[in-house]
Parts: structure tokens; C-alpha cells; sequence
């Protein structure tokens, strides 16, 4: 039953996949040029070599046949096509890209769950205590702050803090032992790194445990913010359903039969009150992508959008329908994820 | 979204047997908008949104009257070099016997400071400089006319133009309330000026992907079959690639380099463009459970043709999901322009945007921030319209749902 529903959501990915990629597709080719314009006024290449350029990248022949050549790379090898700008396959361009940008959506994620569900449970529980205000409060600035301005803001207040720490390093005594392991670079007076993701001069003297160490303190503050702004979100959505379901009949009736409190909030009201949570997984693991994007281009993180925008503005078509498949594919898999979880979760979904 | 209950069709309440609320037994004679206006009063934050907003859309349509400079004026000149500096000092005091005067400033000189490289402005204590109201300053167009596009406008001859401002100081004093960006142009402003395009954007946009997400939402739920096949499948194609991206694509058709009012346009219509697949998944479902009330039937019994029962009987069953809908992805298009104009993709200079001031902004060097934090301001401008726009959605979603009535 549920193996059969799995290969049936799977082949309904295939449809949207191709619609998907050939929308985009054509949306890139529709654009006005191509990747030899740069080329065409300089006076070093001749128009033959500019020709041969165009039949080498096959710019010559009609965007449905660039297509199809394309996807049959795709389906036959895993190949995504050569970027023009960097004279390499697709797949190498993007491989670290991808993976630099799932390093901090990946750690936002895990955050972000082990963050919301105690959170909007204490909220719902103590619905209009302090506690609540301050929560609801809260989710409500990190809904409205936009995330590139939330992330100028904190690297402004590192180097706000970056004269006086640097006193402190130079004079020495007890707040300088104090505060040495918890800044990543007391002589330079920072708390945290201010940009890129890795302390770019010393990467290679350093042992992996340093290295880690190393990515971990770059990654606090894209994390911070990346993880506030989807954070916010979901609390108040769970706490919304917790709300709902503290109030209804079976909750009431598993109190009144002898539930202990802290069974009835989590056995009975949070069970169900999960559900949006779950079916968020789908749009949350994409949209971490898109939405550590503006944050990836203010702090210098190597990550997808960067290269994104980059590539939009050189035309480097196969770079851009890369990128664009593979966040495509990570949102199908998110969906499909979320789907399977949910009637995992929920007994009253059935795969039919 | 999720939280957002079907609404009930006005039929369905007004006329039905029993009163479903209180509120409805409350008074006789009430209507539906009554109830939904006074259900809106009692959300204090949302009365205070509204509020705040009509403040801000009514400075923004009076930027060049309350703004003393113009919006691209600069000085960065000589004598007249005014870069990054910091907001005016005002004096309401006599220097000499300390009683209250009218305000006045002091005219600042730039100074380098030989070790550090920094600019430092020093006032000119010997010239105080009074600030006095209803100045003439560098002349603009007025503003029921300025909402006139300027082709329209040299085409009807219209060319009328002012030149009084609220406030302004004699050169060489100048007056920066909230100081000063790179190339000496006053940021409150162009704060002011950015919000004519920050907060129209989002409602136009929305205007567009709420009429897109109605009548396609619409046909699709209330004829079925094939169309909606059709509809369902392209919102789904939209959903699958990622929406930033999708933007950026989709701007990448349009030169980097166009002029503001094409700039204007081509935003607005692709952030409408992306955005009405949510909208019309729900009215889809809304339209799908509307077409089975009786008086939709009732109507096409009547003989009523399809497009009049779904534009008059059906789409109006959708109208307090589409209010609330319209008023929640305002603030959603407030933050996607200013990030595209963040990354160089949106408005672009001399005009002004808050999104297009916060990249000027990082331009100056991230590491210089501390120096002249001014120049964040437009993110708490960005921050606080967005924040009185959910504000808002919020208290129209409370006073619309019956079942959130108080």
C-alpha cells in the first residue's frame, strides 16, 4: 500500500520536473542575447571563432532542441551541460556551491525544529503569561525584519563591540583569559567572523578539528539569522494549532480521565498539533536555500544564490538551469518527504 | 495561511435560520460590513498599523513638499563636500544668554584627520544659520500630478512644477535631520522618496497576482475538469522553482540599466506574475465547495452565463480570503523588492529605494558602519512598514473570520 503510493507520488514528480526545467529553460533562452555577446566587440575574435563558439555550446540550433539534448544529458549521464564562464562541467561548478549552502541551511533546519516545538508549546500552555507576549512579540519582529538587514545589523554590533575587546586583548589579565576561547579572534577584537565562510590565511596550517572549529564559528551568524526568520514562522503556526487543540473535546476528556498534564499537552494536543509542522518540511528545506540567499551575498558566504546571480548576469545558461535543477529537485524532495511523513504520523491519512 | 478558516459565503450568515454569533444577535439592523468594521476597532495594533501606514503613504505622496533637498541632489563638491555627514545638530537656545530662540544651525566644514584618513565635520560656530519653513528649494512636480507617468504628463503639456519645501536652511549651512550618504544627499529624504516606490510596489504587485490567483483560482474550481487540470499543474511547475530564482530569471529579460518607471513596471509585474499560484490553490478549493450553494445553482438555473455567476455569485464567496490574502503578501513584495534592489536588480540609482539605500549603504564598506550607523535607517523603515502590514492582515483576518469574533 504505502510502496505503491511512493512509486506513484514518484512518477508524478516526473511531469512537474520537465515543466519545471523547461519553464525555466525557455524563460533564460527568452532573454535578449546569449552568452558570445560578450565576446562579439572584442576586436581579438573574429566573427568565425565567435561562429564556432556559438556550434561548440550548439547556441545555433532552436532553444527545443538545446532542450532535449540537455535533459537527455541529464537522464542518460547525470550531466549538467558546460558552463561557458568557467570552461568546466556544470556538476563541478555547483557540487561545492551546493554543498557550502547546505551546511547552513542544513544547521538552521536542526535548529530550527529543536527550537520551535518547546518554544510554541510552552506558548500555547501559557497562553497570554509574559512569556507568551515576549514569544508572540518576538515572532512578529522576525517575520518583518528582512533577512539582509538583520544580518548588517548583528555585524554591526560585532564591530561595535571591536575597539573595546581589542583593549582588552592588548592589556591582558583575567578578562582577556575569560574571554579568549569564547571570541574567534580577540587580537583582531571580534566576537565572531564578519564575512566568508573560513579563515581564508591559515586554512591550510590547520589541523580538521581546527577546521571545524573554524566553520563553525563562521557559520553563528548566517545561522542566527537564517534560523530567526524561519523560526518565527513556525512557532506561530504551532502555537495557532496547539491553541486549537488544548481547547478541544478528547484533550478535555484526556484531563478529566486522569492524564497527567504533561501527557495530555504532549501525547494528545502536540501529536496533533504537528501536522503543519511537518507538511512545512517540504517548503522549508528550498526555501532555506532561497532564503539564506541575500544573507549568503551580504556576509560573502560561497553559497548558490551568489553564484545565481552571477551566472544570470553573464547568461552562462548551463550554470543557471544547474543551480535551478537542483533546488527543484530538493523542493520535489521535500514535498514527497513531507508527504510520506505525514501519513506516517497521522493515521487518519490514507495512501490511496 | 494554513490557519485561515474558509470563510462563509455573506449569504449563508446574514440569512441564515439561526445567528451564528453573538455579535450578530447584538444589534438589529447590523450589516456585515458594520460587524467586520467595529470587529476591526477593537484590534488596538491593527487600528495603530493603520494608522502608521496612512502616515507613511501620506509623506511619501508629500516627499518633495516635507524634504528640503531634492531627491538625487548631492553635495560632494569643495567647500560644499557633505559626504557621510553625520545627522545636523539643532539649537533651540541663545548661545549668549541661553533663552529659547528659534532653531537654528551651525554650517559644518570637512575635515581629514591626517592619521586616521577619517572625515570629521566640525561646525563653524560664528554663522548661526536659522532653519525657516516654506523655503524655496530645487523645484519638483506636485503631488496629485506626480502620480500622473511622466510620458502622459509631457504629452498633455502638464508640466507644472513647485518649488516650496516644508523646511530648509541658506547655503552654505545644510540640514540633514538624518544625516548624510556617500555622495552628501540627505537620507531622510530619500527615505521619503524611497517609500513612493517600496510601498507602492507591494500593492500593485499584489493587486496583480490577487486578480491572477481570483480568475484563475476561480475558473479552474468552479469549471473542473481539464482546466482544472491545466491551472493545478502550472501552479505546481511555479512552486517547484524556487521563488528568488524564478525572479532573478525572469528579470535577467530586461536590461540591468533601464529607467526607473521601467524598472517600476517590470517589478511589479513579475512579482505579480510569480506569486498568484498560493491564491489561487485556495480559491480553487473555495470556489469548488461555493459552487454547490444553493445560490449559485440558483443562479444558473436562472440561466445566468458561466463568467456572471463566477464573477458575481462565486468570486465575491472569496472576498474575505482575498482581503486578507491581499493585505499578508503586501509586506511579502515590501521585502522581495527590497532585496532584489539590494542586489543591484531592482530600482536603480538616482532614484531611490530603501532597499537600493541599504546596498549604498554596504558599498561604503561593512566595516565602516559604526561610524555612521544613519545609514541603516531605511531597514528599520523596511522592518516597520512590513511589521504594520502584518499588523494589519492580522486584524482584517480576526474581524472577517465569525469564528475569531470576539
Amino acid at each position: 500500500m504505502v510502496l505503491s503510493y511512493v512509486l506513484r507520488r514518484l512518477v508524478q514528480m516526473i511531469p512537474t520536473f520537465l515543466g519545471a526545467t523547461l519553464l525555466a529553460f525557455l524563460i533564460i533562452q527568452a532573454a535578449p542575447g546569449d552568452f558570445t555577446d560578450r565576446f562579439a566587440l572584442d576586436p581579438n575574435i573574429d566573427p568565425e571563432q565567435l561562429q564556432r563558439m556559438r556550434e561548440r555550446f550548439a547556441l545555433d540550433q532552436p532553444v527545443m532542441v538545446q532542450y532535449a539534448n540537455w535533459m537527455w544529458s541529464i537522464v542518460r549521464f547525470g550531466y549538467l551541460g558546460e558552463s561557458f564562464s568557467y570552461r568546466a562541467p556544470v556538476n563541478a561548478v555547483i557540487y561545492p556551491l551546493v554543498l557550502n549552502s547546505m551546511s547552513l541551511v542544513l544547521v538552521s533546519l536542526v535548529l530550527t525544529y529543536l527550537l520551535t516545538i518547546p518554544i510554541a508549546v510552552y506558548s500555547a500552555v501559557r497562553q497570554y503569561s509574559l512569556g507568551d507576549k515576549v514569544v508572540t512579540f518576538l515572532s512578529f519582529l522576525g517575520l518583518a525584519i528582512p533577512n539582509f538587514f538583520f544580518i548588517l545589523i548583528l555585524i554591526t554590533g560585532v564591530l561595535f563591540l571591536q575597539p573595546s575587546l581589542r583593549q582588552v586583548a592588548a592589556q591582558g589579565g583575567t578578562a582577556e583569559q575569560v574571554l579568549r576561547p569564547i571570541t574567534y579572534d580577540l587580537d583582531r577584537g571580534l566576537v565572531f567572523p564578519v564575512g566568508g565562510m573560513r579563515t581564508s590565511q591559515r586554512v591550510e596550517q590547520m589541523s580538521s578539528w581546527e577546521r571545524f572549529k573554524d566553520r563553525v564559528w563562521h557559520l553563528v551568524l548566517p545561522v542566527i539569522v537564517v534560523t530567526t526568520a524561519s523560526l518565527a514562522s513556525l512557532v506561530r503556526v504551532l502555537r495557532g494549532q496547539m491553541l486549537e487543540f488544548l481547547r478541544s473535546d478528547f484533550v478535555r476528556t484526556a484531563a478529566a480521565k486522569g492524564v497527567p498534564p504533561r501527557g495530555v499537552v504532549y501525547k494528545h494536543a502536540l501529536r496533533n498539533a504537528l501536522n503543519p509542522l511537518i507538511s512545512g518540511i517540504g517548503t522549508l528545506l528550498p526555501s532555506l536555500v532561497g532564503g539564506a540567499g541575500l544573507v549568503e551575498f551580504v556576509i560573502r558566504w560561497p553559497g548558490i544564490t551568489p553564484a545565481f546571480v552571477a551566472a544570470v548576469k553573464a547568461q552562462d545558461l548551463y550554470i543557471v538551469m544547474g543551480l535551478l535543477t537542483v533546488s527543484a529537485v530538493l523542493l520535489m524532495i521535500g514535498n514527497f518527504l513531507s508527504d510520506v511523513l505525514l501519513g506516517l504520523v497521522d493515521p487518519r491519512i490514507r495512501y490511496t | 495561511m494554513a490557519a485561515l478558516q474558509p470563510p462563509n459565503p455573506p449569504g449563508a450568515t446574514s440569512s441564515g435560520a439561526a445567528p451564528a454569533t453573538p455579535v450578530a444577535q447584538a444589534k438589529l439592523g447590523t450589516t456585515q460590513a458594520s460587524i467586520v468594521r467595529s470587529q476591526f476597532r477593537k484590534h488596538r495594533l491593527a487600528m495603530f498599523s493603520l494608522f502608521l501606514l496612512g502616515g507613511f503613504y501620506t509623506a511619501a505622496l508629500f516627499a518633495d513638499f516635507i524634504a528640503p533637498y531634492g531627491e538625487g541632489q548631492s553635495f560632494r563638491r569643495g567647500e560644499m563636500n557633505r559626504s557621510y555627514a553625520p545627522p545636523t545638530t539643532i539649537y533651540w537656545t541663545d548661545p549668549e544668554t541661553g533663552r529659547l530662540t528659534r532653531p537654528y544651525v551651525y554650517p559644518v566644514s570637512s575635515q581629514r584627520d591626517l592619521q586616521t584618513l577619517r572625515v570629521t565635520y566640525v561646525e563653524d560656530r560664528s554663522n548661526p544659520t536659522p532653519i525657516r519653513f516654506f523655503v524655496q528649494g530645487t523645484s519638483y512636480v506636485p503631488p496629485p500630478l506626480s502620480l500622473v507617468p511622466v510620458g502622459i504628463r509631457n504629452q498633455m503639456g502638464w508640466n507644472w512644477t513647485a518649488s516650496t519645501r516644508l523646511f530648509g536652511v541658506e547655503q552654505p549651512a545644510t540640514i540633514y535631520l538624518w544625516g548624510a550618504d556617500q555622495f552628501g544627499r540627505d537620507v531622510f529624504g530619500r527615505i521619503l522618496y524611497g517609500a513612493r516606490i517600496s510601498l507602492t510596489i507591494g500593492i500593485l504587485a499584489s493587486l496583480i497576482a490577487l486578480v491572477l490567483g481570483l480568475l484563475l483560482g476561480g475558473i479552474a474550481g468552479y469549471v473542473g475538469g481539464v482546466v482544472d487540470d491545466v491551472v493545478m499543474r502550472l501552479v505546481e511547475v511555479f512552486a517547484t522553482i524556487p521563488s528568488l530564482f524564478l525572479l532573478l530569471a525572469l528579470r535577467a529579460l530586461f536590461p540591468i540599466e533601464i529607467n526607473p518607471t521601467a524598472i517600476f513596471v517590470v517589478l511589479v509585474t513579475i512579482l505579480g506574475f510569480i506569486s498568484w499560484g498560493p491564491i489561487a490553490r485556495v480559491v480553487r478549493g473555495l470556489a469548488l465547495s461555493l459552487r454547490e450553494e444553493e445560490y449559485v445553482q440558483a443562479a444558473r438555473a436562472l440561466g445566468a452565463r458561466q463568467a456572471r455567476v463566477l464573477l458575481r455569485h462565486v468570486l465575491p464567496g472569496t472576498s474575505a480570503y482575498a482581503i486578507v490574502a491581499f493585505s499578508l503578501l503586501i509586506p511579502s513584495f515590501i521585502l522581495t523588492e527590497a532585496g532584489l534592489s539590494f542586489l543591484g536588480l531592482g530600482i536603480s540609482e538616482p532614484a531611490s529605494s530603501w532597499g537600493l539605500m541599504l546596498a549604498v549603504a554596504q558599498e561604503g564598506g561593512i566595516q565602516t558602519f559604526t561610524q555612521r550607523p544613519w545609514m541603516l535607517l531605511p531597514g528599520l523603515f523596511i522592518f516597520i512598514a512590513v511589521l504594520a502590514f502584518n499588523f494589519l492582515g492580522d486584524g482584517l483576518r480576526d474581524a472577517l473570520d465569525p469564528k475569531l469574533r470576539k
